[in-house]
């Protein structure tokens, strides 16, 4: 008898547990209570990173699912349309003048020119400057309730164009912290209100019935995030969320044709070359890899399909770009396979890449295979942005497959190629450092026509290729995946729309 | 106990200071690491890192912080993020929550699965049937399934085709499952095949003879035997299952598990100091309560014959080995040898994107990965860097693990600390130092994976040493060094050799895991576990990429088990003539 009471305990122990484990599930779980069949179950791909706040990176989530505003957003074409302002006139060269609508915040206070005021200075006074406003400095001044003034220095062509990043979206004043932080849980003037953000895991989101742009046809949206792209697939292709986006080449195929949903992206694969120091210094050499490049090997097998080979540094999601595009002159003559070899003497190409997007790799291999039978040694370096980033920008490597997003947030190209191409600029891992380079793109900047602008920048693109700094591989299309059920999902190039008022299930 | 109390401290105090020195190590500027997790695709100007150091107080270097951190904690604040702002603590308590309910989810699947492995020897050893030693092949075959290939493939079977559990998320029981079980299974079949093998030794005992002729039932005597036996295996469970608290990032990111090993493998990768530290804080102490759990579980099973030294002798009886085992190794090393010699007339890194994921055919025996490269050429010319590195990797890991078992309970802390310890943050720690290299990779698994056998040294050496013959044989005058050679280590090796081959495949793919990091072979060396983790995304498309690499990492799993079975088996031979100096 002795020997059968020990089970017994052990079972007791481990009846004690379970309302222990219950519990530890509760705090993850969704709320599905009433009316969950008109609500929308989503699957984000990066979560959030610091709690959605709109001075962060988190601000693209906040357009996605409709939660925020700015004043302006950008439509098709990518030029300003009126969303917060009905209608604005540039004044001088820095002085702007907005009409703004009736609107009402989440939290029932209404939208006033004061709000406006209040938000821009929260941005322009944030200690970490949010992307949007790395070149330009805004000042906010109200006219009147409905009127509101913005002056920029320095002159500033396209505000309007930039005040459509929802990193500068207008919250109401209970979402400012006293030590800066800014949160958009019931502040927003969007389609969408969140009620719960838990942590990194999810996010709940109610319809909004007071939106000036009418009611949402989704009673809410169910949000949860997740990283790995098979199981945005698979959460996708089990049917526990209705809509999944970025779906990996590698598992595009294996969702049915009525589910995945291809958008051209304003992302570009290129292969960076630095022109500083190194194998690339030589401008023969470099015009040896632009040559001994084929992107169709890449797009087939590493894309599945899902990318265009590229045309230049723009694709087609920048839609101007195509008909404006300035033929590449002046290049230099590449190198022969012989000329390689006895340029090079024995030296390896140093050819970097980072994991964080996972068709990068298998785009290096295919480059090094390329690189090699233009006669070069390669060695390939892979590894996480973190650890590589560092490296990067001390110019340790003499290529980079790199992946850029050309349109930032004003949605204008100049932020991208200043930063990225210019000898000044932040982010210039080619270490380009060309006097003809600098002016095309200068002039671009200053430019406030619209179309002229978009000429000039094409302008910039050619001299930038007449460098060889940057070879475009391919541009990349986005597949969205949404279940047969869901009508109304904006396929947005720039992956700042993808709910809106019109979105639900059939 | 004060020495061992004081060996916990001093190992928790070095590893969180080493984890506190984490961003500053590498030499490189932290606040661009923590720029570039808050905000993707921003060029980093100068103005913005400066404004970053300025508002975390980068400058002020690791002190500072350090001490701020562990005044906080007293109040009961661990800080906030550097990355998102808000509190760690209640980030770190819900994620430790949840991966602490999948662990005890894995260690339920775990004890299914290992007493399904060793039943058969179980119940032919309470009967008094045992003659001939089963070399676990099948323990060996599971323990060398990959945990993230088996749990894509669950989450494919079980939750996208048959729908029978939800494929992601932290919902309710149901999502327990899955992870569960690709965590537990293979953990299960590194448990049950060590329990299988010392469970001979157990019934060898003149008792169960005894007891036999008495007429007890079968169960009864079994489960007395099995007493002694899970004493010596239950350590295990602290690196084995314990360890997956932090360490299963792999499933996590799969089944999309809001886990404590995603949260210490993104804050470390973001230089994210404070929940970096509090998540190690963290393991630590789960570490140091598990291995004391663990040790008062042992004492209690093993009775006052420990402290009397009234044990009966480690040493397993001389069973001849199943007649299939030299069948088995010798089909495993024939197919292995085939892999290699067609493998290495091939070329593996000729990129052919006409042929991208072809079937197996004649042209390609063993099919294309996704770049059309020839699978069979990338298996062959990877089998021998992969088995050497994996092969030193454990050699060593064993030797640090034999002689920090000797020491007992002086290195227990430090076995604790280490066990819980995720492999990614010995590898980040190992780059702050060198830098990325093959030798890189090697010294961070070294650094993680020696716990297993340190910890089951300790044990055995323990148990071993309460023998009576050990006793009588110091009451001879026979000295330590001779006690070593001749008693201890002969009684001990063949289960830490069994355990060191049943990790294998574990190895190898930890050794992979690191690539990211930029620590071992730089692609595209085909190297086993790249091979694997690469193709992991064609699993449904192209099941072939993925089964091959796999298959040979069981080949090379059954091979390693069979050839040290048996006593007079060459390997477990060598390897105890070597560690003991015995001169043959």
């Amino acid at each position: 008898m002795r020997q059968s009471r020990r089970p017994l305990t052990g079972l007791c122990a481990l009846l004690t547990l379970t309302p222990l484990l219950t519990a530890c599930f509760a705090a993850s779980g969704t709320d599905t209570s009433a009316g969950s069949s008109s609500r929308l179950r989503v699957a984000l791909a990066r979560p959030p990173a610091q709690a959605l706040s709109p001075l962060s990176n988190d601000a693209t989530v906040l357009g996605k699912l409709s939660v925020a505003e700015g004043l302006t957003v950008l439509d098709a074409n990518g030029s300003a349309a009126p969303a917060l302002a009905t209608s604005w006139v540039r004044k001088d060269a820095t002085t702007w003048t907005f009409e703004l609508r009736k609107a009402t915040f989440h939290d029932g206070t209404a939208f006033t020119a004061e709000s406006v005021v209040a938000s821009l200075g929260h941005a322009a006074a944030a200690k970490v400057k949010p992307r949007v406003l790395s070149d330009v400095t805004l000042t906010a001044k109200a006219e009147d309730a409905d009127t509101v003034t913005i002056s920029t220095s320095p002159a500033d062509p396209v505000l309007p164009m930039r005040l459509a990043s929802h990193e500068l979206g207008i919250f109401a004043t209970k979402a400012y912290g006293q030590d800066g932080t800014v949160t958009p849980v019931g502040t927003g003037t969007g389609a969408f209100k969140i009620t719960k953000l838990t942590g990194k895991s999810s996010v709940t989101l109610d319809r909004f019935d007071g939106y000036w742009g009418g009611q949402a046809k989704s009673a809410g949206i169910d949000v949860t995030w997740i990283v790995d792209g098979s199981a945005r697939a698979n959460a996708l292709r089990s049917g526990e969320v209705d809509i999944a986006e970025w779906i990996p080449a590698s598992q595009a195929k294996l969702l049915n044709e009525d589910m995945r949903h291809e958008v051209s992206s304003v992302r570009t694969d290129s292969l960076l070359l630095n022109t500083g120091d190194g194998i690339f210094a030589d401008p023969s050499l470099r015009a040896a890899a632009r040559s001994a490049l084929d992107s169709s090997a890449v797009v087939g097998p590493i894309f599945a399909g899902h990318a265009d080979p590229a045309q230049g540094l723009f694709g087609p999601a920048v839609t101007w770009a195509a008909g404006k595009r300035v033929a590449v002159t002046g290049r230099a003559d590449a190198a022969s396979v012989a000329d390689v070899k006895a340029k090079t003497q024995g030296r390896t190409v140093r050819l970097a890449a980072i994991t964080n997007r996972a068709e990068l790799p298998e785009v290096a291999t295919v480059v090094q295979q390329q690189l090699e039978k233009a006669g070069f040694t390669v060695q390939q370096d892979i590894r996480e942005t973190a650890q590589l980033e560092p490296d990067l920008l001390a110019g340790k490597y003499d290529a980079l497959v790199f992946s850029r997003v050309t349109l930032l947030d004003t949605g204008d190209a100049v932020a991208y190629l200043a930063s990225d191409f210019t000898s000044s600029g932040t982010y210039n891992i080619a270490r380009l450092e060309d006097a003809r380079v600098d002016q095309a793109i200068a002039a671009a900047a200053q430019e406030s026509d619209t179309a002229q602008r978009q000429q000039k920048i094409m302008l910039a693109e050619a001299e930038i290729l007449r460098t060889d700094a940057a070879v475009p591989l391919v541009h990349e299309k986005v597949v969205q995946g949404f279940s047969p059920r869901v009508e109304g999902v904006v396929l947005d190039p720039r992956e700042r729309t993808l709910i809106t008022t019109g979105t639900h299930l059939k | 106990m004060s020495k061992s109390a004081v060996g916990r401290v001093v190992a928790g105090a070095g590893l969180l200071a080493a984890v506190a020195l984490l961003p500053w190590l590498s030499g490189t500027d932290p606040a661009l690491a923590v720029l570039r997790a808050r905000s993707a695709d921003q060029g980093p100007a100068p103005e913005q890192l400066a404004a970053v150091r300025e508002q975390l107080g980068l400058d002020q270097g690791p002190l500072p912080h350090l001490v701020h951190w562990l005044d906080g904690l007293l109040r009961g604040d661990a800080g906030v993020s550097w990355v998102s702002g808000e509190p760690v603590l209640p980030e770190v308590a819900a994620a430790f929550a949840v991966s602490l309910t999948l662990m005890l989810g894995a260690l339920v699947v775990t004890i299914a699965v290992a007493a399904l492995v060793c039943a058969r020897t179980l119940r032919q050893g309470a009967e008094l049937r045992l003659r001939e030693e089963r070399a676990g092949t099948a323990a060996a075959f599971l323990a060398a399934l990959p945990k993230f290939l088996l749990a894509s493939l669950l989450a494919t079977v079980f939750a996208v085709w048959l729908g029978w559990f939800p494929s992601s998320g932290w919902e309710g029981p149901a999502s327990m499952v899955l992870p569960a079980l690709a965590l537990g299974v293979p953990s299960g079949a590194v448990i049950g095949g060590l329990l299988a093998q010392s469970l001979p030794g157990a019934f060898a005992e003149p008792w169960v003879r005894t007891w036999h002729a008495c007429g007890f039932p079968p169960g009864y005597i079994a489960r007395h035997g099995l007493r002694g036996a899970v004493a010596g295996v239950l350590p295990q469970l602290l690196p084995t299952i314990i360890g997956l608290v932090g360490g299963a990032v792999a499933v996590e990111k799969i089944f999309n598990i809001p886990g404590l090993g995603r949260l210490a493998l993104d804050a470390a990768v973001a230089r994210d100091l404070p929940p970096l530290q509090t998540a190690t804080l963290v393991l630590v102490l789960l570490g140091v309560v598990a291995g004391l759990l663990v040790g008062a579980a042992r004492r209690g099973l093993l009775g006052p014959a420990l402290r009397d030294g009234a044990l009966p002798a480690l040493n397993p009886p001389a069973l001849r080995p199943h007649r299939f085992t030299r069948w088995i190794g010798g089909l495993c090393a024939l197919a292995l040898l085939t892999l290699v010699v067609a493998g290495l007339s091939r070329d593996p890194l000729h990129v052919d994107t006409a042929a991208r994921l072809a079937a197996p055919s004649i042209e390609h025996p063993l099919g294309t990965d996704s770049l059309g490269r020839d699978l069979l050429a990338r298996l062959g010319h990877g089998a021998l860097r992969t088995t050497a590195l994996a092969l030193g990797v454990t050699a060593v890991s064993v030797l640090i693990g034999l002689l920090l078992g000797m020491t007992g309970r002086v290195s227990a802390g430090l076995t604790e600390v280490a066990s819980t310890l995720p492999a990614v943050l010995a590898g980040l720690l190992t780059t702050a130092v060198t830098g990325p290299s093959v030798w890189g990779a090697a010294c961070a698994v070294c650094l993680v994976a020696w716990t297993p056998y340190a910890v089951q040294a300790a044990a055995l050496f323990e148990q071993e040493r309460a023998t009576e013959h050990v006793r009588v044989s110091k009451s001879l005058g026979a000295s330590p060094v001779h006690l070593m050679r001749r008693s201890l280590l002969p009684a001990v090796l063949p289960s830490v050799l069994r355990n060191a081959v049943l990790r294998l495949p574990t190895t190898v793919l930890v050794l992979a895991s690191l690539g990211f990091l930029g620590l071992g072979e730089q692609p595209p060396a085909p190297e086993w576990g790249r091979l694997l983790s690469e193709n992991q995304p064609y699993l449904e498309l192209a099941p072939w990429t993925v089964l091959g690499p796999a298959g040979a990492l069981v080949l090379l799993s059954v091979l390693a088990v069979s050839s040290a079975t048996g006593p007079a088996s060459p390997g477990r031979r060598t390897l105890v003539a070597v560690l003991s100096g015995r001169r043959r």
